[in-house]
């Protein structure tokens, strides 16, 4: 985990469990948040981030564990009485007020003059690009312009903690990546402590500063966005940050081999593995070469014979669908470059000899 | 590791316990406590010894009495089916065919619902009556004809007047909600149209019909205007607690029959609420609503049955008007405003009408507040869920509630000074005995009479907003109690308006609810409408009917203009994007 220079722990999230009854949502949650921040809580449906944001933010209670934001502890403070700014999936924009309304809204309940609203309101405006659109409903507004009014209005207390529930998921691609780099460029401007809450992990690992990736109720792991695409720890994980193969099979860790069916693979020496002999093998699609045409196969290690399923377009890549003639139901992720495709003529039916590169290949504990 | 603690108290969460709890005690004292009394009544004799069944056996082994409840359930029985079968096929004309002219069916569809079952069956004198003008064939210029209007018959039409509307409404918003790509999908699978009927169109409706099965059942079973004035020899449950208590001043015995009329309408709620438990949305936000395609066939037909029921509804009320201008049915057809004058019959002058209007008035705005902010606290918010559930379950309640029975309760609590605790020789004051004998206990009795349509309205209108406003007021450090203000009511406007016109015209038309409870220098036009046709004074009961339909009209016009007016103002709200 890494520590910035400087900054501290702004948010402790201490052993944190949440159940309806019988059923966990939560499960011992321990969570550090630093200073200024962008944490990113990912992962698919139904795996308690948001209910674990709800319960920073006090809307949801906790059914054990701690809280504490700036050194002080909150577990059991009412919401109206912790320091955060939330932005709803559905914004949440009320109807009835325009866009400079919606800002003002909680700065008009404190005892704050109306110069200083209409200042502060003006520069919230401004920050998020909508001077222009001060007068306008929401539903008048486009669904980013609306994003931008909820943004600012839960910036508008000037809160130290900014709480981002799926803020982008309502809009459109474009509309969301160049919102993307806008709250990036704001968080950071401010640095302001910021948990954004999604289920996209390319909007994770462009905007976050940290994810942590959550899987039924507690962390799968925690970590820079390259540290988890790099070093999963769990074929979860794995699987959840980009794509990775996985191969059922034996680990000899003698002689740091892999069998999967009748093939063995050479495992890098460089990382010990210290559990049983039954285990995954994962390699991502990128991580396998094809070297149809390369003579002297017999010297090379890492090789498996397959056969072209399909070829999916994506663009710059090619990904074929690959399978062993013995093994036909598993599927094998291979993605080539567009034009090695094109210059080969690789077609569906084609036989194939694929390597896996050695130094990327990793294990996983198989709990099947 | 220590660390400094943040405050737990919260202000807002204080106030809105006690707003809960303070609701709560006001709804178990409006609904459910005074209904103790008439309980307790029922096991006692009138000098208040308690004697167990004995009045409920008494009451099975008069005949008489046992007649009245068979009657009662025949009335209910058949009211139900015809009422709901007529509505749906209405219903479904104006949601699934292309019926010509479908606005203005739509419109007046539901005029009968501001006429008064009382006035209904005023009406349906001057048409069916002795002196009516089918049965002496419009003053003798065609054949006449009889339909033996006294007892059963009469009760049955004037009932399917009175239940049909209701029906209609509920059918309408059913059918309203419906999937094209249902009946498209069923198509491309040849389904042919009875059987998209009987797999599509029932499954989806059978919710609200029901429903309507529930509401017409109760309405029909309970209600005292229409056998009141054409039920002749034909009694039935509520004309006979009328009898005991305002004839034999036999309250005993008026409990007891209460108790009969009760439990039916009770058990038919039980069942209905236990029915919708499982309701289940069929149609996605995503649905595409139905359009109906032309069938020259279906659409003449349907055309033919809406004119026809249409006929009968502005006949009913064109004889109300008519009566009441003609100066002495039959003899002397010429017109007059004679009988608008009131004075020398049974009826005060024009007392009982402004005092309806006032109370009408009071009732349409203390009922919408009440009703509005119970359901804002029992929708909206996290704390006391059981107590909150209990909330709800009372507010739905009054719908089984009998107004008769809900009169006599409310005389049997609210005449009480003070309670004595059992077993303990103590009294404590009954601060609610203070309202007996003025405006404020009508008022009261019709706020909980119609309690349950408004509050089930405001509640779906609540829902429909959205429940983070409430959060994101919470994270702004806002007071649930301004966003109240400054959010939720404008944006439930429209439904609070609608709420205010329906407790006002209910109020304007009912009599059950309250014929037990005007004070004497009170006096209520419709319960003057029940005195002067008991006095044989039929003319003028026409004439004080046009007024109260009137004047509902007249109200329901404002409604209709202001609340134009509010979606005119609101529509920047709700429009996106077509400027």
């Amino acid at each position: 985990m890494i520590k910035k220079e400087g900054s501290f722990k702004y948010l402790e999230i201490k052993n944190i469990s949440k159940n309806f009854g019988e059923t966990f949502v939560l499960k011992n949650i321990h969570l550090d948040v630093f200073k200024g921040e962008f944490l990113c809580l990912l992962g698919p449906s139904g795996c308690g981030k948001t209910t674990l944001l709800r319960i920073i933010s006090g809307l949801e209670r906790q059914t054990n564990g701690d809280i504490v934001q700036d050194g002080l502890l909150i577990s059991n403070s009412p919401t109206e009485k912790r320091d955060f700014g939330i932005v709803f999936q559905s914004y949440a924009l009320f109807p009835n007020l325009n866009a400079k309304q919606n800002i003002a809204y909680g700065l008009e309940n404190k005892k704050i003059n109306k110069k200083e609203i209409e200042k502060r309101t003006n520069n919230l405006l401004r920050l998020v690009g909508l001077e222009k659109y001060s007068d306008q409903f929401p539903s008048q507004l486009s669904g980013g312009q609306q994003q931008r009014v909820a943004l600012a209005r839960a910036m508008a207390l000037s809160p130290g903690l900014l709480l981002l529930d799926e803020p982008l998921s309502a809009l459109d691609a474009q509309v969301r990546s160049k919102l993307r780099n806008e709250i990036k460029l704001i968080q950071k401007k401010l640095n302001l402590t910021t948990i954004m809450v999604t289920h996209d992990q390319t909007e994770a690992l462009s905007m976050a500063d940290r994810v942590v990736v959550m899987e039924r109720g507690h962390i799968a792991q925690i970590g820079t966005p390259f540290e988890l695409y790099e070093n999963p720890i769990t074929p979860f994980v794995a699987d959840f940050i980009g794509k990775m193969n996985l191969l059922k099979g034996k680990y000899d860790k003698k002689n740091c081999v892999f069998y999967y069916l009748n093939n063995r693979f050479l495992i890098s020496q460089n990382t010990e593995y210290s559990f049983l002999e039954n285990c995954l093998l994962g390699i991502r699609p990128e991580d396998i070469e094809i070297i149809k045409f390369r003579k002297n196969i017999e010297k090379e290690e890492n090789i498996l014979r397959v056969k072209i399923k399909e070829i999916t377009y994506l663009g710059t890549i090619f990904r074929l669908t690959v399978v062993l003639e013995s093994k036909l139901e598993e599927n094998i992720f291979v993605d080539v470059i567009s034009n090695q495709v094109i210059s080969n003529n690789l077609k569906i039916g084609d036989f194939i000899d694929i390597k896996l590169k050695k130094e990327k290949i990793k294990l996983f504990e198989s709990n099947l | 590791m220590y660390f400094k603690k943040n405050s737990n108290k919260s202000f807002n969460i204080l106030l809105l316990r006690i707003l809960i709890i303070f609701v709560f005690i006001l709804v178990s004292f409006f609904i459910i406590i005074p209904l103790l009394p008439l309980f307790l009544k029922s096991f006692s004799d009138n000098k208040n010894n308690f004697i167990g069944l004995e009045n409920f056996i008494n009451y099975i082994q008069n005949p008489s009495l046992t007649q009245s409840f068979i009657n009662s359930l025949k009335v209910a029985i058949t009211t139900t089916f015809f009422s709901v079968l007529i509505g749906f096929i209405y219903a479904y004309a104006l949601t699934r065919t292309r019926l010509p002219l479908k606005k203005f069916f739509n419109t007046f569809s539901l005029f009968s619902l501001y006429i008064p079952p009382l006035a209904v069956a005023i009406g349906l004198i001057y048409i069916f009556g002795k002196q009516g003008l089918i049965t002496q064939g419009f003053f003798g210029t065609i054949p006449g004809f009889d339909i033996n209007l006294y007892g059963f018959n009469g009760i049955i039409i004037g009932e399917i007047f009175y239940c049909f509307p209701q029906a209609l409404i509920i059918l309408v918003s059913a059918l309203n909600l419906s999937d094209q790509r249902l009946y498209e999908a069923a198509e491309s699978l040849k389904a042919s149209p009875l059987r998209k009927f009987l797999t599509i169109t029932l499954p989806n409706i059978k919710y609200g019909l029901m429903n309507s099965f529930f509401i017409c059942f109760i309405l029909s079973f309970t209600d005292f205007g229409v056998p009141k004035v054409v039920g002749g020899n034909f009694n039935v449950l509520a004309t006979d607690i009328y009898k005991q208590v305002v004839g034999q001043q036999n309250f005993a015995m008026g409990a007891t029959i209460s108790i009969y009329l009760l439990v039916p309408s009770i058990l038919a709620f039980l069942i209905d609420k236990n029915f919708q438990k499982n309701e289940a949305s069929l149609i996605s936000g995503k649905s595409i609503p139905f359009k109906p395609r032309k069938n020259l066939i279906v659409d003449s037909i349907m055309f033919i049955f809406c004119s026809l029921i249409l006929i009968l509804v502005i006949g009913v009320f064109s004889s109300i008007v008519l009566a009441s201008l003609i100066k002495i049915w039959p003899y002397d057809i010429s017109l007059s405003l004679q009988n608008f004058r009131f004075s020398n019959v049974a009826g005060n002058g024009y007392e009982p009408y402004f005092n309806t209007v006032f109370m009408s008035i009071y009732t349409a705005i203390f009922g919408t507040i009440f009703v509005f902010f119970t359901a804002y606290l029992v929708e909206k918010f996290k704390p006391l869920k059981k107590i909150r559930m209990l909330i709800y379950f009372f507010s739905t309640l009054p719908i089984a509630i009998p107004g008769l029975v809900l009169g006599l309760s409310y005389i049997l609590f609210f005449n009480k000074p003070s309670f004595s605790v059992p077993f303990l020789d103590f009294q404590i004051f009954n601060p609610f005995s203070l309202l007996y004998g003025t405006m404020g206990i009508l008022v009261l009795a019709n706020i909980i009479h119609f309690f349950t349509v408004c509050f089930i309205s405001a509640t779906t209108t609540l829902k429909q907003i959205d429940k983070e406003f409430e959060e994101v007021s919470e994270s702004l450090k806002v007071p649930f109690y301004k966003t109240f203000l400054r959010i939720t009511i404008p944006l439930s406007l429209p439904t609070i308006l609608e709420i205010g016109s329906y407790y006002f015209v209910n109020s304007m038309i009912t009599v059950s609810a309250i014929i037990f409870l005007y004070p004497a220098k009170i006096p209520v036009s419709s319960v003057s409408i029940v005195n002067m046709d008991d006095a044989g004074d039929t003319a003028s009961a026409a004439a004080m009917s046009t007024l109260i339909v009137l004047t509902s009209l007249f109200v329901r016009l404002i409604y209709e203009f202001t609340s134009r007016n509010v979606s005119k103002k609101s529509s920047v709200w709700i429009n996106p994007l077509e400027t």
